[in-house]
């Protein structure tokens, strides 16, 4: 799993590559963490992970719920679709705000 | 002492005397490091390593021999001590989380075993950090030494010889010599081999004896997973024979299970569930624990599942941590009706097979644990003399050796080739198909059959 995290337009985006699976799941929870420490609003791209398991998903809910507490935005977008399967299987989508793609994230619309 | 010629004459010293000079060989080019002001030192090391074979002989037996390491570690330091004529000897180990250095074996006049000096402080430390021996003809002049030693054990520092430990390229410590009593109280180059090759097995015997200890811990973690694993089966209903008609399986990945499952009488029949922790390990096991008994106590007075599983949510929703979820299907079973009623808290789809056909039944709300005060909707269905199969995903994506997952399909065949077998031998008979493939998580599987309950109401085949 790789990861990357930038800034646009005053929010964070971090996104992961690869598989977020038991293995890499500790560095997705330590990232995604370190990202809504800050206080900013929070956008986690997953258009490049290919597979996520339920520790994976663990670490998004984690951070979603520390975002609640911190009055800041947490949101998913261009959820690769084997990924999106595993979330709306589970009703996460329920959860989690999720946008279709990155603009309408960032609030330019989709 | 035995000369070189009479211990060639035995093979097993022979071949330890090869080992002991390829290991002096490797120590050599360490940096001998000294003193502007130190003497010129003897570098003929001949008889210095016929010494240090013998030593090396004598201390690689104590070593392999003894499970005392700090005694052996302490006869050896004498016997290098006596035989460079120290008046007094050290072995210091680093803790590099504490950024220390410790005294583990001490022998001289007065022991300092236990004191510890930062790792970059003293001689000894310089000898570590930069993993070399250091030979010091008078400590006075070399604003490296530190007195501590000397202030706590009343002895005066005048000469000194150290050789630092490390085993696969981590430091391990350093083993250090003070005061020569004779040749004029300076140590020689001659005197640096076999303190090399005593920090060289010391630095040996102190990593096994490390990896040892770790592995006496891993084996008392194992024992208690195992106590756990115990504590958890016992959390799982019994089995009861056919044809009673709810019947469960639980395989767990390792161990311990993030997975159960529960079957309990209750007014208007049977209730049942399963559950599935996010993540695996003793994490996971821990709040299948606490789940499955919230499940068994709410269980017996809430009767409907919607109800139960929006309490329960609530409950783990109260101590949730480290965003650990529980994906959750409960039900209750009526068989005076051959009605389900079902609640799925994103819990992989329930699959009923009846009349020749499967209907799937999806989560309509999200895993217990992440937002409290949810709504869990319930379904009804009529079995008509079906069975209703609920799993966790550890089943369904059970891979062959090509990788390709079993997939709901996959579990959908194994119902059809067991059809018509008695249901706990059925559910018994598709675990086992199912574990002969790549297990990946923990495999529970759960089935309720309507079959010999609607034979009893009477109903049409």
């Amino acid at each position: 799993m790789e990861h990357a995290v930038r800034e646009e337009q005053g929010k964070l985006v971090v996104s992961f590559q690869g598989e977020v699976d038991l293995e890499h799941s500790p560095k997705a929870r330590e990232v995604l963490l370190g990202a809504v420490k800050k206080k900013q609003d929070v956008l986690v791209d997953l258009s490049e992970v290919s597979y996520i398991d339920s520790s994976g998903v663990a670490s998004l809910v984690e951070a979603f719920q520390s975002s609640k507490k911190a009055g800041s935005s947490f949101g998913l977008v261009s959820v690769n679709p084997a990924a999106l399967r595993v979330l709306e299987l589970a009703r996460l989508d329920r959860v989690f705000t999720i946008h279709s793609t990155l603009a309408e994230g960032l609030g330019g619309g989709s | 002492m035995a000369s070189f010629h009479g211990l060639e004459q035995r093979p097993d010293v022979t071949a330890q005397i090869q080992r002991a000079r390829a290991l002096t060989e490797v120590r050599v080019p360490t940096e001998v490091r000294a003193s502007s002001d130190t003497p010129k030192l003897d570098v003929d090391g001949t008889h210095s390593l016929e010494d240090a074979f013998e030593l090396l002989a004598e201390m690689t037996q104590d070593f392999a021999s003894s499970m005392d390491l700090d005694a052996t570690l302490e006869k050896a330091l004498a016997s290098v001590a006596g035989h460079l004529d120290a008046e007094a000897g050290s072995l210091w180990l680093l803790d590099l989380e504490a950024e220390q250095i410790s005294c583990r074996a001490c022998v001289g006049p007065n022991p300092i075993v236990g004191m510890t000096l930062g790792m970059t402080q003293g001689i000894v430390g310089r000898s570590v950090m930069e993993n070399a021996c250091q030979s010091v003809f008078d400590v006075s002049k070399d604003p490296a030494f530190s007195s501590k030693a000397d202030d706590e054990s009343g002895m005066v520092t005048r000469s000194l010889l150290c050789a630092p430990m490390s085993f696969s390229g981590r430091k391990i410590g350093a083993i250090e010599l003070i005061n020569k009593k004779s040749d004029d109280g300076h140590f020689a180059q001659k005197d640096v081999h076999p303190l090399q090759v005593l920090a060289s097995s010391a630095a040996l015997a102190i990593a096994n004896n490390r990896m040892a200890a770790s592995l006496v811990d891993a084996q008392r973690v194992r024992r208690e997973l195992e106590l756990a694993a115990e504590i958890q089966r016992n959390l799982l209903p019994r089995a009861r024979p056919d044809p009673f008609p709810i019947q469960g399986m639980n395989i767990p990945a390792r161990t311990v299970s993030g997975d159960f499952f529960d079957i309990l009488p209750v007014d208007g029949g049977l209730a049942f569930c399963l559950g599935d922790v996010s993540g695996k390990g003793i994490n996971a096991a821990l709040l299948m624990a606490k789940t499955a008994s919230l499940y068994r106590c709410l269980a017996k007075t809430v009767s409907r599942p919607g109800d139960l599983l929006r309490q329960l949510n609530d409950e783990i929703c109260e101590t949730a941590t480290r965003g650990m979820f529980v994906t959750m299907s409960a039900g209750v079973y009526d068989p005076r009706t051959g009605l389900v009623c079902l609640a799925n808290a994103g819990h992989e789809p329930a699959v009923c097979h009846a009349e020749g056909g499967f209907t799937t039944f999806d989560a309509e709300a999200p895993p217990l644990g992440i937002v409290p005060e949810g709504d869990f909707p319930e379904t009804e269905l009529d079995m008509r003399g079906g069975s209703l199969y609920i799993f966790s995903d550890g089943l369904t994506e059970a891979a062959d050796e090509s990788g390709d997952q079993l997939g709901r399909e996959g579990l959908e065949r194994l119902v059809c080739d067991f059809e018509g077998v008695a249901l706990a031998e059925r559910v018994s008979a598709i675990v086992e198909s199912v574990s002969m493939l790549d297990l990946r998580d923990d495999l529970t599987l759960l089935a309720v059959s309507d079959e010999h309950a609607r034979a009893e109401r009477g109903g049409g085949a």
